[in-house]
């Protein structure tokens, strides 16, 4: 086949429902696509992935994806074709908006796979309900609406429940099941709004019956394979996101598998997919009767679960059948010698458990229904149930090692059956405690009870009463030593070449010698707010620097969406959760040199003492310096030893001390327990009433674990990533954070090079940056955030690891400093390197990087920023001016405001007036209408800027809520200080989520919004052209 | 315990005994009831590859035979109590009832990786302290004198009877150890089946003027069975013939190919297989241990069915004669039903 110039794109910010399983599709295309000698175009806003790298694609572009953002690259670039199904659902919606919007035609882009038709015919739930029909495969009875009265028609013919499912959206936003009117109604108003295309389908319910999923795979000659079916232990009603999911299925006959199989190649066939397909039945539990829940035409969260669980590599195979190859054509990647053309078939079980945010936000409506609410994942491998399963629960990083125990024991039996009937993500431990409630004879009939009023199969039920009498007793379910086993696809049929194992005990170990010096990548396991694919990002780094090097690289790690856990990343693979024991056993069983933790988030660091203790040897920073920087004490004496100040804190044993100190230092105050992710229970308390009010609601505080109170300084955060090898510092470059210190380092707008800090504190932030590596005695990455605070630097805290800010720093000055400090790690200097020591020349584009929130699913949530992070993903903004750069981001986060002419809804607090309006002065400058309740509408008018005026809810209707769900403004600018759940505003942020309109809670950021829309931003560039920008400067 | 003296330990089941016969392993993940009542199973220690089996107990319609047919059963954790709703019994209980000594909680992986590399090989599993003893004693002479050649007729038909209704096409069936499944599908397209037993003379082949013939599957190897391969050849040209896996193999000796051992054999429900004729890969289930030599094929017979995997003949037609065998198994029972549509193809031109 010609040289062909080929775009695909990615699936921008990690929101739930849309995470790191399309930067691992993603990469897996374009390497298939570059070996097959094609050039990639690649387009993709989230920074934090892989793809992006300029090593993955030929042309790399960090631009939003929108229509117009597109199309400007699709005529510069003049791809031939477009890849599609790579990139999620967005992806998948943005290749159908330029097939509509003519520009693929326009300029002669031809779609690759399936064909645009069939995307369109899956996400119509209209079209597609008549194609099954049609082909006389059975749909649940339905109705697909596009007004709430039509819904509510058809639910006094149909009855209750009934299922709400919106088309064109993602991981069912919007969707749910209602019990009455009052419900459908409020969900056919989220359902309507949520879906590109103003429809929903109301379904009558399936709930109760078995939820099976089956990824299949066709070529353009029809040939058709099922990769893998899976089972989920929660019944039709939870999103398959939000369930526990098993591979292969457990309780189906073969009759039942074999029909379901039929059944998905006869869709498959009729849909003219061509590429990955996931389909999603409901089997009734005791007849052979089933319905097809839903299809979808790509690779998906489902497909990654499946490689990972089978071996095989759906994306890479979905990505060669685009370019016209058939399956009997393409080699099997496992075996090497057969062909893509098989099914794998698993002699070991695998067990999916979601990750939820619901530990960081307590208010939090933990419900799980048809709308998806985790973040990530963790899978185990097993070769029983029972060992898949508990490798999963502990592979959450919840500090679970069981099922029993505390908090359920203490839970009275009608709140756990509670759960069971209406479940959250505590069901799996409530049916645990439920059943060792029940002694002896008791237990079968708490089993029929247990699945009388949950559905879930006896079958599971079983298994989990054999792990509670297992715990009860204290046995292991697996005795014996550990033996490391293959995933092979092929159950040992074949010999496989690919190094992809699981640990099991007691059996034969067939693990094989890695072809060099073996080191160990601990990786960081199930995304969760606060420890991203970022991280991921640092481990794969890490490995193939391992690789350069001549080493050979083992990653352990459990997460299934990640670009690690492909086998081709390592020499060793190692799917396993990342605890001791098992990183102990990895080390053992490839007779690795050391284990490098620093590139596995929090979960990795964690490990230190443990893994010194068992004589591991951990290279790179050790023990001590994570020690010293974990620990207050020892980190404030390094601190006072070089001179350098921090916020003035103390640590207090109870709430009590808290106030005192609290007093003493003067509000405002920063509380925090510690040795805590990702800010968690961190705010930022104003006065004596909220800090009652904290104490009351955050976690209680434990001996050993005090609350930290520290004088809370306003000032701007800076944050440094450096690699130090004992002599010297490298320091890629230093952010600039838009918003003032207080809000969590996650969820502020970030820029690099520094815009406003002048050469004198740049200079006393590489000195203090290199004093502090050099005390805490760091070999390799370290992430320091400071505040400059009325012209004085003080220090926030220190991390010894990889940080979230480490692929944008990469991304932006080309500067690996993963591999930099993977190589002092293995006793390099960074003399020696060719990154050049100190800091960095500053670039001459600018990169801004803009939070992205998951808040419309997660219902409850306060969206007020503050210590606690709360976002799920980010973008990156580049331009060659700091203002395009924020207008690229700020698009590219999917604010959606109008150049001008826009309504924008706002509310002051009087004390912030005197910064507040000028920048209020500025939108309405542009043409935007000020929208204002009677308090903010005053002070507008004083200051002499027009507003018109809304009531306040209390007011009565038309007010303010009104016009938000009516969509009538654009953006809501609601300057909040702490949290006020419940109050007011609170409404407001959250109507604001519900119905898509950009909602700011810092005056930060507004006022970065409106510098962005004062700015025309420069024309999209390729990675490799901002680099050459900076290649040309640093020559001239 | 294989003939090589290598050794996997479990625990049993109630029933306590020793079984003789070759070990092999089925890496299907479903269909442990159709696969131990599968007649081609006789004499078979079967090793399940998947770790979980029995979860959704017994059903009794699933059964491809009227009784257990493998000579014993490998299970890395069988379920005691099974959740189905068509479930009349549980899987171990069964085993029992069936008399066949099964090894539970042994390293099946391990087993499968050295049946693998050795190839299929003899094995003995016993249940029970003097049935060890036993099994250690005789395995050696076991081996000695092991032979395939009194399976088929320990499962094949003794009596001529009809399956199906009148009306449809008239198939006589050589009974070598048939399936249900099989019986299923011809009944079900409308054809009346009169099943003979594997040893039938020419005459009573012919007995009523059938549309066409049909070879079974069986256990075994297919040199086992000289006089039916004679049988075969003079009915060759005189009425249409159709083979599936020892009946293949069977109608493959007739025309003049060759067989040949396999290393290890085929087993499972996801093997590929090319349809040489449309060019297109289905994905079949599999149950033998001896296959066509593609190289041996005479120039009347036209290979139509390759294995994607190691090449091996999955189907030939007779380029003059209405002749046409495949080695893979079309009825599935366990396994995928990508070639069923063949049963319907062939009658459709026996009529």
């Amino acid at each position: 086949m010609p040289r062909r110039n080929i775009m695909v794109i990615g699936s921008g910010p990690i929101i739930i429902g849309q995470a790191a399983e399309f930067d691992y599709a993603g990469v897996q295309a374009c390497r298939a696509l570059r070996e097959e000698g094609h050039r990639v175009v690649l387009v993709n806003s989230n920074p934090a992935t892989i793809m992006t790298d300029p090593e993955i694609a030929d042309a790399v572009y960090l631009e939003p994806l929108t229509v117009p953002s597109v199309e400007q690259i699709i005529a510069r670039e003049r791809p031939d074709a477009l890849l599609p199904t790579l990139g999620g659902q967005t992806g998948l919606n943005l290749a159908v908006e330029l097939d509509e919007a003519g520009i693929l035609q326009r300029y002669g882009v031809e779609l690759l796979g399936t064909p645009v038709d069939t995307i369109k015919l899956a996400e119509d739930r209209e079209r597609f309900k008549e194609k099954m029909i049609e082909i006389g495969e059975p749909v649940a009875e339905s109705e697909i609406v596009t007004t709430v009265e039509q819904g509510v028609d058809f639910a006094r013919r149909s009855g209750y429940p009934l299922v709400v499912r919106p088309a064109y959206t993602l991981g069912g936003t919007g969707g749910g099941v209602v019990y009455d009117e009052a419900e459908l109604r409020e969900r056919l108003d989220a359902g309507l709004n949520a879906s590109l295309i103003h429809q929903v389908l109301l379904e009558t319910s399936l709930l109760g019956w078995k939820e099976i999923e089956y990824e299949v795979l066709r070529d353009g000659a029809d040939n058709c394979i099922i990769v893998c079916n899976m089972e989920n232990i929660d019944p039709v009603g939870v999103h398959t996101g939000d369930s526990i999911v098993v591979a292969p299925s457990q309780t189906l006959t073969d009759r039942e598998y074999q029909m379901l199989r039929t059944s998905s190649l006869n869709v498959i066939r009729a849909l003219d997919v061509q590429g990955g397909c996931n389909i999603q039945f409901a089997l009734h539990p005791t007849s052979n009767e089933y319905a097809i829940i839903e299809v979808n035409p790509r690779v998906s969260r489902s497909s990654a679960l499946a490689s990972k669980a089978t071996g095989y590599p759906i994306a890479k195979i979905s990505t060669r059948i685009a370019l016209g190859q058939t399956l009997d054509e393409i080699p099997n990647p496992v075996t090497g010698v057969t062909k893509a053309a098989y099914e794998p078939t698993l002699d070991y079980v695998v067990v999916k458990i979601p990750r939820w945010p619901f530990d960081k936000f307590p208010l939090a409506d933990t419900s799980l229904g048809t709308q998806m609410k985790s973040t990530g994942e963790a899978m185990g491998i097993g070769r029983t149930f029972r060992s898949a399963l508990m490798k999963a629960v502990r592979g959450l990083d919840l500090k679970r090692e069981k099922l029993l125990g505390a908090p359920y024991s203490e839970w009275s039996t009608a709140e756990l059956e509670a759960i069971v009937v209406k479940p959250t993500h505590e069901r799996l431990f409530a049916v645990a405690e439920l059943l060792r409630r029940a002694h002896g004879e008791g237990r079968d009939a708490a089993i029929e009870r247990i699945h009388a009023i949950s559905a879930i199969d006896r079958f599971w039920l079983y298994e989990i009463e054999a792990i509670v009498a297992a715990e009860e007793a204290g046995e292991p379910l697996e005795p014996g030593a550990p033996s490391f086993r293959m995933v092979d696809t092929a159950a040992a049929e074949f010999p496989a070449k690919s190094p992809y194992y699981y640990l099991s005990h007691g059996e034969l170990d067939e693990i094989r010698p890695t072809p060099h010096d073996a080191v160990v990548v601990v990786g960081s396991g199930p995304i969760r707010i606060g420890q991203g694919i970022e991280f991921d990002y640092s481990c794969v780094h890490a490995a193939w620097a391992l690789r350069a090097a001549g080493k050979s690289p083992v990653v352990i790690n459990n997460n299934p969406e990640t670009v690690s856990t492909d086998f081709d990343i390592s020499d060793a693979l190692v799917f396993e959760p990342p605890g001791p024991d098992e990183v102990e056993a990895t080390y053992r069983g490839t007779n690795a040199s050391g284990v490098m933790l620093a590139f596995g988030g929090q979960t990795a660091i964690n490990l230190a003492s443990e893994l010194s203790r068992r004589n591991v040897r951990i290279i790179g920073s050790d023990r001590a310096s994570l020690d010293m920087a974990e620990d207050r004490a020892q980190f404030d004496a390094a601190l006072q030893r070089l001179g350098v100040a921090r916020p003035e804190g103390k640590a207090a044993t109870s709430f009590r001390e808290a106030r005192v100190f609290a007093r003493e230092l003067g509000f405002p105050v920063l509380v925090r327990p510690s040795f805590v992710l990702g800010g968690r229970a961190m705010e930022i308390i104003y006065n004596e009433g909220q800090l009652a009010s904290y104490a009351e609601s955050a976690p209680p505080i434990l001996p050993g674990a005090p609350l930290l109170v520290d004088k809370y300084l306003r000032g701007l955060e800076v944050e440094v990533d450096a690699v130090f090898d004992g002599d010297d510092i490298l320091i890629p470059g230093i952010f600039e954070h838009i918003e003032r210190a207080g809000i969590h380092s996650g969820d502020s707008i970030s820029v690099y090079p520094t815009q406003t800090i002048d050469q004198a504190m740049t200079d006393r932030i590489v000195e203090v940056t290199k004093s502090i590596a050099s005390e805490l005695r760091i070999r390799g990455l370290i992430n320091i955030q400071f505040v400059v605070h009325e012209g004085d630097l003080y220090i926030i805290e220190a991390n010894p690891r990889a940080s979230r800010t480490v692929p944008i720093i990469q991304k932006a000055t080309g500067v690996n400093m993963v591999a930099a400090a993977t190589r002092i790690a293995l006793g390099e200097k960074l003399r020696d390197m060719e990154y050049g020591t100190g800091l960095h020349p500053r670039t001459p584009y600018v990169v801004v990087k803009v939070p992205v929130f998951s808040f419309s699913k997660m219902r409850g949530v306060e969206t007020i920023l503050g210590p606690e992070m709360k976002s799920t993903g980010e973008v990156l903004g580049i331009d060659e001016t700091f203002e395009g750069a924020l207008r690229k981001g700020f698009v590219g986060a999917g604010v959606r405001l109008p150049g001008s002419g826009g309504r924008i809804l706002v509310s002051i607090a009087d004390e912030e007036k005197s910064e507040s309006l000028p920048i209020l002065r500025r939108y309405a400058d542009l043409g935007h209408t000020l929208v204002a309740t009677a308090g903010t509408r005053a002070i507008l008018e004083d200051a002499g800027i027009a507003c018109e005026a809304i009531n306040k809810i209390s007011d009565g209707s038309p007010h303010v809520l009104d016009v938000i769900h009516a969509r009538k403004v654009d953006l809501v600018i609601n300057d909040a200080k702490g949290p006020r759940e419940l109050s007011d505003g609170y409404r407001i942020r959250r109507a604001a989520v519900e119905s898509g309109i950009a909602c700011l809670t810092s005056l930060d950021t507004a006022k970065a919004l409106v510098t962005a829309l004062e700015n025309v931003p420069g024309p999209p560039r390729s990675l490799h052209e901002y680099r050459d920008l900076a290649r040309v400067q640093s020559v001239g | 315990m294989l003939a090589d003296g290598s050794r996997f330990d479990g625990h049993g089941l109630d029933y306590r005994g020793v079984a003789f016969g070759e070990a092999v392993f089925y890496t299907g993940m479903t269909g442990y009831e159709e696969a131990l009542t599968d007649p081609s199973y006789a004499g078979q220690i079967l090793t399940f590859t998947y770790p979980l089996i029995g979860n959704y107990g017994i059903s009794g319609t699933a059964a491809q035979y009227p009784r257990a047919c493998v000579a014993g059963t490998v299970i890395k954790q069988i379920a005691h109590r099974p959740s189905h709703y068509l479930a009349k019994t549980d899987l171990p209980s069964w085993l029992d009832e069936q008399s066949i000594p099964a090894l539970i909680g042994a390293d099946t992986r391990a087993i499968t990786i050295a049946l693998r590399e050795h190839g299929t090989i003899w094995a003995a599993l016993a249940v029970g302290e003097e049935e060890l003893e036993r099994a250690e004693r005789e395995l050696t002479a076991f081996v000695r004198t092991a032979t395939t050649k009194a399976l088929v007729p320990s499962v094949a038909t003794r009596e001529r009877h009809v399956e199906g209704t009148t009306g449809g096409p008239r198939v006589t069936l050589i009974d070598c150890g048939v399936k249900k499944a099989i019986l299923r599908e011809l009944t079900a397209l409308g054809s009346e089946v009169t099943v003979v037993p594997y040893n039938a003379t020419e005459a009573e082949l012919l007995e009523g003027d059938p549309d066409a013939i049909f070879i079974s599957p069986g256990p075994g190897d297919p040199t086992d069975l000289p006089e039916t391969i004679d049988t075969l050849r003079k009915l060759m040209g005189r009425k249409p013939l159709f083979g599936v896996c020892l009946g293949h193999q069977l109608l493959a000796l007739a025309c003049g190919a060759k067989t040949y051992k396999l290393p290890y054999g085929h087993r499972g429900g996801n093997q590929p297989v090319k349809d040489r004729v449309n060019d297109h890969v289905l994905i079949t289930a599999h149950n033998h241990g001896y296959a066509v030599d593609t190289h041996s094929l005479p120039s009347d017979l036209e290979e139509t069915m390759t294995n994607l995997n190691d090449g091996t003949n999955e189907g030939f037609r007779h380029r003059k004669l209405p002749i046409a065998a495949v080695q893979f198994h079309p009825e599935a029972s366990p396994g995928p039903f990508d070639a069923r549509r063949l049963f319907a193809e062939w009658l459709a031109t026996v009529r």
